[in-house]
């Protein structure tokens, strides 16, 4: 119904956003200089427009990376097959490196010189890629996230990268790789500014066209509703600011060491090296240490104990630079009805979220969260456009990182009103998911291995399975403790976790299926597992009471079915 | 279409009690297609004949020798895989007699399993789109099945299988016209 109703349904949506403008023009005079929106010069009109220049060093350092990115892969080979550390500055290494040079730097200059782009009757339109020639065209409203990304080479120029980001997959994100700052907030602000107009008319397309066609721009009720739109954009308001030390304590809490680690891959080697010369300095040979036996046992102990100290603050040293790294000068604002994220060291980064977008609101506290009394918040999107994005920058996940108890509640009820995660009672699930994932995934492998170690006589794979087996039980035991279930009249909660706790909670009518699951033991013991899938996942409670589960899933279902209301 | 289009003129907001909401417990299930079954089996029985066709290509050949370790083998392997598909085939005669489906007004259900009995219900209201599939082996029997998808992801499509083509078609048909579709 809305690919028939689409083509009739623009058209008005074009015409009334024209003529907005021209109401937001006239008024911009008599008001304040933040209600220049809608005028401003998105367009570009019908020209191609290039790149500033800049961007040549943004393409060069991106095809930079990605090229290092595939010599990662190919170095161990290359290594292998012509030794080149021997003959590293050898013509012929030196010549093959230098060309390598030249082509991705020449590179640089070939892709800015094949991209070209314009902002065209509400559409934006890109040209790209050398080889492989794309050609983009996003029409303004379908754009569901903007992006500005600054990286720091291009901050003393004010120069800045506009990611659109669409609702269908992954892939379909264009870049304007280098713009004025200015014009990527204009661009930001229109993209807004449309999509708001437009899901306006989604909502009332009815009025709306006959707005258009039968009444003049005299009509009152587009220009309340411009002015709704204006100040809802342009009063940004900021929920919440991370200091440093909160950013420091993510950083200890949170294992955030694979920012740097993963930056810093191509030197592994290189870094172990040294640190086993170093320590071979020091007089101190791991392989001696243990071959000999010089030192007496403690001494081995005391040894083994400082250098895990040492590893393990180490490892909390680069988590923090991690933590630094994505979330240095975090706030989260909201403009309207969007939630605005910006964070980030080096390169500034934005993400923005609708909120009739989040599905679901997930408090994380692992123990040492609890200890510190921290908590991880997710406001969690559609995950359709690729699973296996970075947690951390996607667009996908809103993430709080470590506000206090107090703020979680504060925000979650800012998102969610009147919801109340912590209040709740949860109904907790039967015992019998303890002994059935014990009985049906656990005793078997440890039968078997304490029998091997039996027969064998082997008394340390004996004790290893018994220690296994028990430590399973306990997080079991742990899960089962925690993984419960709340219903009241307006959300669907969930606790959940072994040693720490997480708490999930989502609007009923956002559900997208909702499945009931009963083993046949299940059955006769009148339990049931229920399952909800959610457009950003799926939440599943095992083990409830049949009665439970059946009325919590039609409850659910007649949530959805009942009110109607769309989970976007 | 008008009917309805009637009724949400009408506002109505009645305070309902637990027993009026619809219950999943009260669907009227109907059964798949009963070739679903013979199909399955069918379709095991060829890909275990193709492996051990294989198998027995490879032993009996004489362009090659073969190590003496393979040619012991040939029986076990034979016999593995006659005992994975005997298995694979005895599971589906007993469960694919088992797969009901049922529609509402505002959903569809699915009922399947042998062990873990699974009731799936899909709202047409968020329903993304629908399709209608047909393998090779489905087009020979007259068999289809449904899709829906919703924005719950690939991993939860709803799909009912052997359906005939003509309820396949029904169902697709059913579902598009629905006044909620594609109202996200």
């Amino acid at each position: 119904m809305t690919v028939s109703e689409r083509p009739s349904h623009q058209a008005p949506t074009l015409n009334q956003s024209k003529e907005l403008k021209e109401d937001a023009a006239l008024k911009s005079h008599g008001q304040d200089a933040n209600m220049e929106e809608p005028k401003l010069k998105v367009e570009t009109g019908d020209e191609w427009q290039r790149l500033s220049l800049i961007s040549i060093l943004y393409f060069t350092i991106r095809n930079f990376t990605n090229s290092a990115q595939v010599l990662i892969y190919t170095l161990p080979a290359l290594a292998i097959s012509f030794n080149i550390w021997d003959n590293l500055l050898s013509p012929e290494v030196l010549i093959g490196a230098g060309i390598l040079f030249l082509s991705t730097s020449v590179s640089g200059i070939i892709s800015f010189l094949m991209y070209k782009f314009r902002v065209h009757n509400q559409h934006v339109e890109i040209h790209h890629g050398v080889f492989q020639r794309r050609y983009t065209n996003l029409p303004l409203w379908r754009i569901q996230n903007v992006k500005i990304e600054r990286p720091f080479y291009y901050r003393p120029f004010g120069y800045a990268l506009v990611v659109l980001d669409t609702a269908g997959s992954g892939k379909e994100e264009a870049k304007i790789v280098a713009v004025p700052e200015d014009y990527a907030e204009a661009l930001k602000k229109q993209v807004l500014y449309e999509k708001a107009l437009h899901d306006e008319g989604d909502l009332d397309c009815l009025p709306n066209e006959y707005l258009s066609d039968e009444q003049s721009s005299s009509f009152p009720t587009p220009r309340t509703r411009t002015k709704a739109i204006d100040s809802s954009h342009s009063n940004e308001e900021v929920l919440n600011r991370r200091s440093v030390k909160d950013i420091i304590i993510h950083g200890i809490t949170n294992n955030r060491v694979w920012i740097i680690l993963g930056a810093a891959a191509p030197f592994y080697d290189d870094v172990f090296g040294l640190v086993s010369e170093w320590l071979a300095d020091k007089g101190l040979q791991l392989n001696q240490l243990v071959g000999e036996q010089t030192v007496a046992w403690w001494q081995f102990g005391l040894y083994a104990f400082v250098i895990l100290m040492m590893l393990m603050a180490l490892v909390a040293l680069l988590s923090v630079g991690g933590a630094l790294f994505t979330f240095y000068g975090y706030t989260l604002s909201r403009t309207g009805d969007r939630y605005i994220r910006r964070s980030g060291l080096l390169n500034k980064l934005e993400v923005s979220m609708r909120a009739s977008r989040i599905q679901m609101i997930t408090a994380k506290q692992d123990w040492l969260d609890k200890i510190l009394k921290r908590v991880n918040l997710y406001f969690e999107q559609n995950s359709t456009a690729g699973q296996q994005m970075q947690e951390l920058m996607s667009p996908n996940k809103l993430i709080v990182p470590s506000v206090t108890e107090d703020e979680a509640f504060a925000l979650s009820q800012e998102v969610m009103p009147e919801c109340d995660l912590r209040g709740q009672d949860y109904h907790p699930i039967s015992k019998r998911f303890i002994t059935f994932w014990l009985f049906a995934g656990w005793t078997l492998p440890f039968i078997t291995f304490f029998t091997i170690g039996a027969l064998s006589s082997h008394l340390d794979i004996m004790l290893g399975s018994l220690v296994v087996f028990s430590a399973v039980s306990l997080l079991l035991t742990l899960r089962w403790w925690r993984w419960g279930i709340a219903y009241d009249s307006k959300y669907v909660y969930i606790r959940r976790g072994r040693i720490g706790i997480d708490y999930q909670c989502f609007e009923p009518y956002k559900a997208q299926q909702v499945i009931v699951k009963q083993s046949v033991f299940m059955k006769r013991r009148k339990q049931a597992t229920v399952k909800f899938v959610l457009a950003s996942g799926a939440v599943t409670v095992p083990f409830l009471p049949e009665d439970y589960a059946n009325k919590l899933a039609d409850s659910v279902l007649f949530e959805v079915e009942s009110t109607r209301r769309s989970w976007m | 279409m008008t009917i309805s289009a009637q009724q949400e003129t009408v506002f109505s907001n009645n305070q309902l009690s637990v027993e009026e909401i619809p219950s999943l417990q009260t669907l009227a299930l109907l059964p798949i297609s009963k070739k679903y079954r013979t199909l399955n089996i069918l379709s095991i029985g060829l890909i275990a004949s193709v492996l051990i066709g294989i198998a027995s290509a490879l032993r009996f050949q004489r362009f090659w020798s073969l190590p003496e370790g393979l040619l012991q083998a040939y029986p076990y392997v034979v016999a593995g895989i006659v005992a994975v598909g005997s298995l694979w085939a005895l599971y589906h005669f007993f469960a694919d007699v088992r797969i009901f489906y049922a529609i509402r007004e505002q959903d569809i259900s699915k009922q399947s399993g042998l062990i873990f009995r699974k009731l799936s219900c899909q709202p047409i209201l968020r329903v993304q789109h629908v399709e209608v599939n047909r393998g090779p082996l489905d087009r020979w029997a007259g068999l289809a099945s449904l899709q829906v998808f919703s924005a719950g992801g690939e991993m939860h499509t709803f799909e009912i299988p052997g359906l005939s083509i003509e309820r396949a078609e029904q169902l697709r048909e059913f579902i598009l016209a629905h006044k909620d579709i594609g109202a996200r």
